[in-house]
């Protein structure tokens, strides 16, 4: 049985006329890792504050784990943990005075919990080095330490891994792997380097203009960006009986506009081509085709932007 | 609740900033002390424990000022730094947030107010002369403090709402200070040129108030007035903070 963290209806957040954020529908399941892509103001980050209340929708709904308003959704929220922009704590404080700070006013129970996550993060040495002398990348660490001191059900990150150094994104990555396989943490997280999520997430949603254009999960983006060669030909039916014949082909579709798309023979498009002709069919054109997050995502947005 | 008030305790009581505030205003007091028993120690017989120790009753509206140095210890710049959305984000609603800051601001002033006190009261006893009037002075200073303590409830209470309200800190406390010690003053010129009842509402206000308590000495109806003028005061302006504070966009 699936469950949802996470659902808004209609969330829309509008700065005087102007919508940032326009009638979102969104869902994330338990157990998922939901990537949300868009480019540089698309809304993602407007959308997480309004999720985890720093800023107040304009209208529609949000639910998270089931509880949609007043003290409810506010004790739900404590089930949450929040990276959202650039990690903020207070500069003349260590990291250690910082979450025993943010542990007393959570009433998180335990004295070695700071001290784990502190670890978990790579933050145990920092010693009596104060927030405001930490690097970009030591300030991320601070943030997601933040996130996990109440090893929270859902985790909400916004772009996570700027600043990190490649040593920190592999960790990072396998940090979230393991929170989501060992202890089913539901990940909601927004990247805009699109390879890295791909290695993390399981479902994903665009957004473009405060829209949000589709949801759509791993597998059926996978399903879609599957690389292939894509054929129109007159007849369709036809030619798939020609490639059935001379080419033993059997891993194929077809779709509409008399267009098949074949998952073999990836590296003979040019014997493909001599088949179809000899077998009769009018071949009007014939491409290899294949994508990956980022070229899927600039075709929904129409084209090179800053994503 | 009681976790989000020992946290900010936690916070506040690891700042050099409130030691070192705490350093300078006894320091000053040092010295006021020391001026003091020069006098008394050139003979002049005028200069005594009553006559020094009173001055408590004189500096009081002095205090009005503090919550301006206060609730920047425990508001923390948090616009500048951001650090309110780690507080909103887990749940805490913005009452607790905000009540809970008024609170350990206030309990700040008055530990702090209580230090002073007690050490400059405490200097005059040992270094000054006695005399038949040494029970008046004590009388004299609590019926001082017992009037101030409301008015300076009052003034936490707009100090901490214009922080609230005011994203930059150091607008926040100029428009403080702007409240409690310029809006008198322009009052008092309004009714002077056209309307004395602005005179009767600059009486009311409680850097005005503070001033007048000393020459109001042992005065029931004075001290229940600065009772209701600083607890309405406080209420007033928590509540209008409360309620902009509810809107406001946290980031």
């Amino acid at each position: 049985m699936t469950q949802d963290v996470l659902v808004t209806h209609g969330l829309t957040k509008r700065y005087g006329n102007h919508p940032v954020v326009d009638r979102v529908n969104l869902a994330v399941e338990r157990g998922q890792i939901y990537g949300l892509v868009g480019r540089n103001g698309a809304g993602k980050t407007t959308l997480i504050r309004m999720v985890t209340g720093q800023s107040v929708p304009s209208d529609g709904e949000l639910s998270l784990f089931g509880a949609t308003g007043g003290k409810e959704l506010a004790a739900m929220r404590a089930r949450t943990g929040v990276m959202v922009e650039t990690p903020s704590f207070y500069p003349y404080l260590t990291a250690r005075q910082n979450l025993e700070y943010y542990r007393i006013q959570r009433g998180i129970p335990g004295d070695r919990v700071v001290d784990q996550v502190l670890e978990e993060v790579d933050l145990a040495n920092t010693g009596k080095k104060t927030f405001k002398n930490f690097s970009l990348g030591m300030k991320q660490r601070m943030g997601l330490a933040l996130a996990l001191m109440n090893r929270p059900d859902f985790l909400l990150l916004d772009e996570p891994i700027n600043g990190l150094d490649p040593e920190g994104i592999v960790e990072f990555r396998n940090l979230l792997l393991r929170l989501n396989q060992e202890h089913q943490t539901t990940i909601l997280i927004s990247s805009h380097i699109l390879p890295e999520l791909a290695n993390l997430a399981t479902c994903y949603g665009f957004i473009d203009n405060g829209v949000m254009l589709e949801e759509i999960t791993a597998q059926a983006l996978q399903e879609k960006c599957r690389a292939c060669i894509e054929v129109q030909v007159d007849d369709a039916s036809q030619a798939a009986l020609v490639l059935e014949k001379a080419l033993g082909m059997r891993d194929y579709e077809v779709l509409p506009g008399n267009i098949i798309r074949l998952y073999g023979c990836l590296d003979r498009p040019q014997e493909v081509a001599r088949v179809l002709v000899e077998g009769g069919a009018a071949l009007l054109s014939i491409e290899s085709r294949g994508a990956n997050l980022e070229d899927y995502f600039l075709s929904m947005i129409g084209g090179v932007r800053h994503a | 609740m009681r976790n989000y008030l020992t946290a900010e305790c936690y916070k506040v009581f690891r700042r050099k900033y409130l030691y070192l505030t705490l350093l300078v205003v006894l320091a000053l007091e040092g010295v006021l002390l020391w001026g003091c028993w020069l006098t008394s120690s050139w003979g002049n017989e005028g200069m005594n424990f009553y006559s020094a120790a009173t001055l408590v009753a004189v500096m009081l509206s002095i205090g009005a000022y503090a919550p301006v140095l206060t609730c920047d210890m425990v508001f923390s710049e948090q616009y500048k730094q951001n650090t309110l959305k780690n507080e909103v984000s887990y749940g805490l609603s913005r009452a607790r947030i905000y009540l809970g800051k008024l609170a350990v601001s206030t309990l700040v002033s008055l530990l702090a107010a209580a230090v002073m006190v007690a050490l400059y009261v405490a200097g005059c006893w040992v270094l000054l002369p006695h005399g038949e009037q040494d029970a008046a002075a004590f009388a004299l200073i609590g019926y001082g403090l017992a009037g101030a303590f409301p008015l300076w409830l009052g003034a936490q209470g707009i100090t901490m709402a214009c922080y609230f309200l005011v994203r930059n800190t150091t607008l926040a406390a100029f428009v403080g200070i702007g409240l409690l010690g310029v809006v008198p003053g322009i009052f008092q010129a309004l009714g002077l040129l056209f309307n004395p009842m602005f005179e009767t509402v600059r009486q009311l206000m409680p850097t005005v108030m503070l001033e007048k308590l000393p020459n109001m000495a042992f005065q029931a109806d004075y001290l229940g007035l600065c009772w209701l003028v600083g607890l309405a005061l406080l209420v007033v302006s928590t509540i209008v903070g409360l309620a902009a504070f509810q809107k406001k966009e946290v980031r």
